[in-house]
């Protein structure tokens, strides 16, 4: 009996002990409540400081002092992505590409998507020589989400990828790359368009480059420097009819001595070159005998310089020659045979051809007329080939 | 009316003519009670497990207050910034020292030390007390010790607390005796799960360090504190591994041969860490107690010192260590970080400063491992992966050598940082760093530590170590073959004549055997004729038997009450394997004794 109640008034002292037990745990958790609160919030308060003055280093060009600010934001708050980023930026700012590369890679693998992650990776790469990792990570970006104004974010990296596969030679990479980049150009952005433009013309594909620039000019007509660029761009792929017509405009927006210098030129060749399709037998002949006038007036002019007597180089005594075979030829030719004889007008040009190629070797290179002379014996010389 | 001193719903009886005797007033009480009582019943066991979850809850508040506390102290002794101020990183130390000091010599002596031991010595010597004093004493002391740039960490002591809660709360349910000694391990689990937000590591530290052995009973208590504290904590502080680590993927199998290294490398390492602390902790103990008031300020004067250079190496060192699995230090830094944190850490350490020594060896870990990592990089980059997968392989394995518990600090590894695919590695990393460990160093870290103290505490390696004795080690075969139930008792007597045993043993086509003592046999033999089949007179009787593989502790259990016992195959009990008697367990254990 006596044990009996010994039991009971010990199990009723557990179950009082246990409901104390409840109490207290109870009260503890309400300290350590509001202790983990006033302390979390002191943590987001420090992280946010130190990120503040992180943000302000990096902006100053400081960012062994930014690394610094960020890792003590970063031992506050160890999750915060955005501060592990600025992290990444700052090592990748102070040179520190392997720590930077480090950070970003734990980053890569929560966020394989992210647009920006992948950008910096791709500057990480780049910085460690790595070159084919940083063209994925540069499509990674391209490919990636962006927060704010994806499309515009989008063509940065992918024009930050050409220029840097431009810069490792990479051009074919690079062609493909600005492809793309015109494909996913707006239409109506004329300034994107030549920025295309010139991308093109840098990769050495010039006939894309027209086309961008005069897509360019098509949404701004009066755009003085792409009229300029569009003629030039012509001019080089010897459209010497497109060329006129730009620089022509070009002129008229916005006048200036060497676009008219440029205009002139283009019309000389245009107006001179006998080999142009559709010119009449009569207009063909005219301009093979003035070719040829030309070219001994400049055979002349350069012979009674006095220069071709102070060198006695090859070129010089080829100068000789031609005049040798341009008395000849002067002999020979009138503008009645040239209009006739094919092979007659082929030997007139062959030979002024030879004196403009050779009187810019003695006496300079030509201008104007001369100059057009040269143009036309290129162009020829390319569709021959 | 009815009378207000009977409660209601009972019945009310007519008033006895005499006064009533004081049994049969107390009786109706009574009554009422155990009803009560009965209706809220748990057994002991039940209560234990209850009790384990509360104490898993109030050991995970504890230490998430007191790793708060830790924090808050950091914040105002040292500022903000990861490198603080000259000035505090030279007096912060210094001065916590001298407060930390005054409090253990003064008020909680036993806040000294990490706690492991002190938790052990409850277990083994203490009856599973541990004083609430001390859970005090050692939340006061070390949140300011390491608060302060001490280099030490928050997870012993939070075992140690965790214990002493458990203690406490144990001791006012008054537990038995059995109970009391395993609470403790129990709370110390809990402890150190909230304060590594790593439960599978805690249970198996307390499993291997502190009770030894995987009981049924203990196992399941220990679980549950340990699983609760982690929920608790995590509920506050949040549910992410304490290190956050890049990806990583075994690029070539050649790979392990650069762990190897490392295994090599931390496992003499932390040989040197374990030799500098029992070297130098006792000389210091022995110089004269008024210096034990000014040891700590000492310590924390020459960790300012070199906190100046390098202050990644005071505190718990967490955010370097972060830092040095994203490969964020140069392999050169990361050696200077480690051989610096070591000097620290044994300075706080040997000095009495109370604090734990997990955080120290996981930093001095990384930074040994990304060294090496770096190092092995630099020659020989195809093989070895950078600096961040070692530095993380790096802290199991010093951990591993230092603690000698190498399947925690495995588990460790991957709790801690929530990464599984590093598991290879640590695992080669931690079996060397071992073996080194152990082939120099023949008493493990807290074994010393509780001989310095003249604590004569089990150590749960030698216990591991030891060998085994079984059956098959002590039995040995009988002289003649064992009767069969289906022989008459002539043959009996046949075999009686024949051999010197006390018994004769009889097999049932069964499988079941029994015994026949021979001094029993004459009488026997007059009960009943000669021709009587042995299975009649033994109709009821069953003898125990042992296989070869079982332990002989567990045999000396058996074999009380018998002279000898069958000792028969696992696959079959009719097949004999041998017999054992008391004198040939004896044999076997005299054989063996050291």
């Amino acid at each position: 009996m006596a044990i009996d109640s010994q039991n009971i008034v010990s199990r009723y002292l557990q179950r009082r002990v246990l409901l104390l037990s409840l109490v207290l745990l109870a009260l503890l958790f309400v300290i350590t409540a509001s202790l983990a609160r006033s302390y979390h919030a002191r943590e987001t308060g420090l992280a946010a400081e130190w990120q503040q003055t992180g943000n302000t280093d990096l902006a100053k060009g400081k960012p062994g002092l930014a690394i610094d600010d960020f890792r003590n934001s970063l031992s506050y708050g160890p999750d915060d992505p955005e501060v592990q980023m600025r992290l990444a930026e700052a090592l990748l700012a102070d040179g520190r590409y392997i720590e930077s590369h480090s950070y970003l890679a734990n980053l890569w693998d929560q966020s394989p998507g992210s647009g920006p992650l992948n950008l910096d990776l791709a500057r990480v790469s780049i910085q460690m020589g790595d070159v084919n990792q940083a063209i994925r990570f540069f499509h990674g970006a391209i490919f990636g989400s962006w927060d704010t104004n994806p499309a515009l974010e989008r063509r940065k990296v992918r024009l930050e990828l050409c220029e840097f596969l431009l810069a490792h030679r990479r051009t074919n990479d690079a062609q493909a790359e600005i492809a793309g980049l015109a494909a996913d150009t707006p239409s109506e952005d004329g300034p994107l368009r030549e920025e295309n433009g010139r991308l093109f013309l840098r990769a050495g594909e010039p006939v894309n480059a027209l086309t961008e620039f005069e897509a360019a000019i098509r949404i701004n007509p009066r755009q003085s420097q792409w009229l300029v660029e569009a003629a030039q761009v012509a001019f080089e792929n010897g459209e010497y009819q497109k060329a006129e017509t730009y620089f022509e405009r070009s002129d008229r927006v916005s006048p200036s001595a060497a676009v008219h210098a440029s205009l002139l030129l283009v019309r000389d060749v245009l107006g001179n070159d006998p080999y142009m399709a559709g010119l009449s037998d009569d207009e063909q002949a005219r301009r093979f005998w003035r070719d040829f006038k030309q070219g001994l007036d400049r055979l002349r002019d350069c012979a009674g310089s006095g220069m071709a007597n102070l060198s006695s180089s090859s070129p010089a005594q080829d100068l000789q020659q031609l005049t040798k075979d341009g008395q000849e030829l002067q002999k020979r030719l009138n503008p009645a045979l040239l209009a006739r004889d094919p092979e007659t007008r082929n030997e007139a040009m062959r030979f002024v051809f030879r004196v403009e190629d050779t009187t810019a070797k003695v006496c300079g290179p030509g201008t104007g007329f001369d100059q057009a002379l040269k143009l036309i014996e290129a162009r020829h010389e390319g569709s021959n080939s | 009316m009815s009378d207000p001193k009977i409660p209601m719903g009972a019945t009310q009886t007519p008033a006895p003519s005499a006064a009533p005797a004081p049994s049969d007033l107390i009786e109706p009480r009574l009554k009422e009670l155990r009803s009560l009582a009965h209706s809220f019943a748990l057994s002991e066991g039940n209560l234990f497990l209850l009790l384990a979850i509360i104490i898993g809850m109030f050991s995970g508040m504890a230490v998430v207050c007191f790793r708060i506390t830790i924090e808050w102290i950091r914040l105002g002794l040292l500022g903000s910034a990861l490198a603080p101020p000259h000035w505090r990183i030279l007096l912060a130390p210094a001065g916590a020292g001298l407060v930390v000091a005054f409090l253990v010599q003064k008020y909680f002596t036993a806040a000294r030390g990490s706690g492991v031991n002190q938790t052990k010595a409850a277990v083994y010597i203490f009856d599973g007390y541990v004083p609430f004093r001390t859970v005090i004493g050692k939340f006061l002391t070390c949140s300011l010790a390491i608060g302060s740039g001490h280099s030490l960490g928050p997870e012993d002591p939070s075992l140690q607390m965790g214990a002493g809660i458990a203690s406490a709360l144990g001791r006012h349910l008054k537990l038995s005796r059995d109970k009391l000694r395993l609470i403790a391990p129990v709370g110390a689990a809990a402890g150190l799960a909230a304060a590594f937000n790593a439960p599978i590591s805690a249970v198996l530290f307390v499993i291997e360090e502190v009770i030894g052995t995987w009981s049924a009973s203990a196992l399941g208590a220990i679980v549950l504190s340990a699983v609760s504290a982690a929920v608790v904590m995590r509920s506050f502080l949040g549910g992410e591994p304490m290190f956050r680590v890049p990806s990583y993927t075994l690029g070539h199998p050649a790979e392990l041969l650069s762990y190897a290294v490392l295994g090599v490398v931390s496992g003499v390492l932390s040989l040197a860490f374990t030799k500098i602390i029992a070297y130098f902790r006792p000389k210091l103990r022995a110089l004269p107690e008024w210096t034990f008031y000014f040891q700590p300020a000492a310590a924390g004067l020459l960790i300012g010192f070199v906190g100046l250079r390098y202050p990644q190496v005071t505190g718990t060192g967490y955010a370097y260590i972060d830092q040095a699995l994203h490969s964020q230090y140069t392999w050169q830094i990361l050696a200077v970080l480690g051989f610096a944190k070591i000097l620290t850490t044994s300075l706080s350490f040997v000095s009495g400063t109370p604090g734990g020594m997990f955080a120290p060896t996981l930093f001095i870990g990384a930074m040994i491992g990304g060294a090496i990592g770096g190092l092995e990089h630099h020659f020989f980059p195809q093989v070895s992966a950078t600096v961040g997968p070692f530095a993380l392989v790096g802290m199991g394995t010093f951990f591993a050598g230092f603690m000698r518990v190498p399947i925690t600090s495995v588990f460790m590894v991957v709790e801690t940082t929530g990464s599984y695919s590093i598991v290879l590695p640590v695992m080669i990393s931690n079996t060397i760093a071992y073996l080194i460990s152990r082939a120099y160093q023949d008493v493990a870290l807290f074994d010393l530590l509780a001989k310095q103290d003249n604590l004569e505490l089990p150590s749960m390696e030698e216990q591991r170590e030891q060998i085994v004795l079984r059956v098959e080690d002590a039995m040995r075969k009988p002289d003649l073959p064992p009767l069969q139930a289906g022989d008459t008792l002539a043959r009996a007597l046949e075999s009686a004549a024949t051999t010197t045993e006390e018994v004769l043993l009889v097999r049932f086509p069964t499988g079941r055997w029994a015994e026949i003592p021979r001094k029993d046999l004459p009488a026997i033999v007059e009960a009943h004729p000669h021709e009587t089949q042995l299975r009649e007179i033994l109709s009821t009787a069953r003898l125990p038997v042992l296989h070869p593989d079982q332990r002989l502790d567990d045999a000396l259990r058996f074999i009380q009450g018998h002279a000898l016992l069958p000792v028969v195959g696992r696959a079959g009990s009719r097949k004999l394997e041998g017999i054992l008697s008391v004198q040939d367990i004896l044999d076997a254990y005299q054989k063996t004794a050291p």
